[in-house]
């Protein structure tokens, strides 16, 4: 309240005027009831502001209030914009450039590396397929080496066989014509025989062969 | 019901001597308004040295908010002047939040310093001074071209050189009287609803009804007023941005 006190000490019309008082919160009740000696201090100093004020019509256009306002408007200013210019604008535009490239450099290195590794992936991938061909190839020259030798083998082993066979056919015909020649003889001895049984006489040689050739 | 205006009126906290300049006196007395604008720096002035205490890649919440504010007038600065606007952005970026921070002391905590003329007469004159010396350093007398548009035709020139000269004239009264205005007009609406709350619940019940509405218009003026306190704010840094930008890049345009 001293403030305003000296206020109302510095301005000439320090009159603690009735002109206003009805207007101010702090004499709504006193203006009614008190008597006007009952405007303590406190009371007044607000009355006399608010008074002023409506003497005056906006506190602002008190021009009396300018020049010093301007002074301390310049310094603080002044302060703030140093204080701006040097300190929090260059550090803030130095982190904000240095996160820009920052994140450019990682993406940069990470663009890399995918680069790198989709060559090493492309890479393996040709090798892989390299070795499955030349695995296929040595699979089937080994199944080709494989099959050419059963065959050789398995037709020596034929031809062997169908040695034995031969010989074995040729020792059998030879058994059979033999045997063939004996029945014949049988047959011829056998014919004979009964024929002299029956007739009691024997028959010849050229009869018995065209009656044997006959059956 | 109080009085919607003593709510500008000046007061003395710490009495200081009056100096005398030119003839002028200067009352150095830090006053209410004075003290406000101390507040409102110094509270940029703690924000930024937390926000930048320890600038990292990846930003802390301080950090980011000081970063949301630098791009924003950086953006501003840039789109509107160009590539020049780097070297305009801490006077833009001052003016802004030494603006923006007295409009919030006045919304949020003590006295408006904004809504006082000699504050923002005194903003104005530093940003249309700013605008002057520049132009003059940048174009020297080229400076008066700004009242020369092209590709006017000789015979309406006359005219229009008048017509930019006035309006140039008028940018500073317009640049204080739109930030005090809406600053005293909102102060003076929101002090004159929360009068009528007052007034209306001290007659009883039906009073105390009636009063519901001042009071909804009170909360929802102080949001409109918190708009209004960063849109000024951003007004008065756009309008910078586009004056400097007319002696900047005089005669590209």
């Amino acid at each position: 309240m001293s403030a305003a006190n000296d206020t109302l000490a510095m301005s000439p019309a320090a009159e603690p005027s009735d002109t206003a008082p009805v207007t101010t919160v702090a004499t709504l009740d006193p203006v009614a009831t008190a008597p006007a000696d009952a405007h303590a201090d406190t009371h007044e100093s607000t009355e006399h502001a608010g008074g002023e004020a409506h003497a005056k019509g906006l506190p602002q256009f008190q021009t009396e209030h300018w020049a010093g306002q301007i002074v301390w408007l310049v310094i603080i200013f002044t302060i703030l914009y140093i204080a701006i210019a040097k300190m929090f604008a260059p550090k803030l535009r130095g982190v904000i450039s240095t996160r820009g490239s920052t994140i450019s450099e990682d993406l940069a290195n990470a663009r890399a590396i995918r680069d790198e590794a989709e060559a090493q992936a492309k890479m393996s991938a040709e090798e892989t397929a390299a070795a499955h061909a030349a695995a296929r190839k040595l699979a089937s020259d080994a199944k080709t080496k494989a099959a050419a030798e059963s065959a050789k083998v398995q037709a020596e082993e034929d031809a062997k066989l169908n040695a034995l066979i031969e010989d074995a056919e040729t020792s059998i015909r030879a058994s059979r014509d033999k045997a063939m020649a004996y029945v014949e003889d049988i047959a011829t001895e056998t014919a004979s025989v009964l024929v002299e049984k029956l007739t009691g006489k024997a028959a010849t040689k050229t009869a018995l062969k065209a009656a044997l050739s006959k059956a | 019901m109080a009085d919607p205006l003593h709510q500008f009126q000046i007061q003395k906290i710490v009495e200081l001597p009056t100096v005398e300049v030119a003839g002028i006196p200067i009352d150095l007395s830090i006053t209410n308004s004075v003290l406000a604008m101390m507040i409102g720096t110094g509270a940029v002035l703690l924000f930024f040295l937390f926000a930048t205490a320890r600038t990292a890649i990846i930003p802390g919440r301080m950090q980011v908010m000081a970063e949301g504010l630098f791009g924003l007038i950086d953006d501003l600065a840039e789109s509107i002047i160009g590539d020049e606007g780097r070297h305009f952005f801490p006077f833009i970026f001052t003016l802004f939040l030494f603006i923006l921070s007295l409009n919030l002391v006045g919304m949020t905590t003590y006295f408006t310093a904004t809504s006082q003329l000699a504050v923002t007469a005194a903003l104005a004159v530093l940003t249309i001074g700013t605008v002057i010396v520049v132009g003059f350093a940048r174009n020297g007398l080229g400076f008066f071209k700004l009242f020369v548009p092209s590709g006017v035709p000789w015979w309406i020139l006359p005219l229009i050189v008048v017509i930019e000269i006035v309006s140039f004239l008028m940018r500073p009264i317009t640049l204080s009287l739109r930030l005090f205005g809406n600053m005293v007009g909102g102060h003076i609406v929101m002090k004159v609803f929360a009068g009528f709350v007052v007034a209306l619940a001290g007659l009883g019940i039906g009073g105390v009804i009636g009063a519901v509405l001042p009071l909804l218009s009170v909360v929802a003026l102080t949001a409109l007023e918190f708009l209004v306190a960063y849109l000024q704010a951003f007004v008065f840094a756009v309008l910078t941005c586009v004056y400097l930008n007319d002696v900047v890049n005089l005669g590209h345009h």
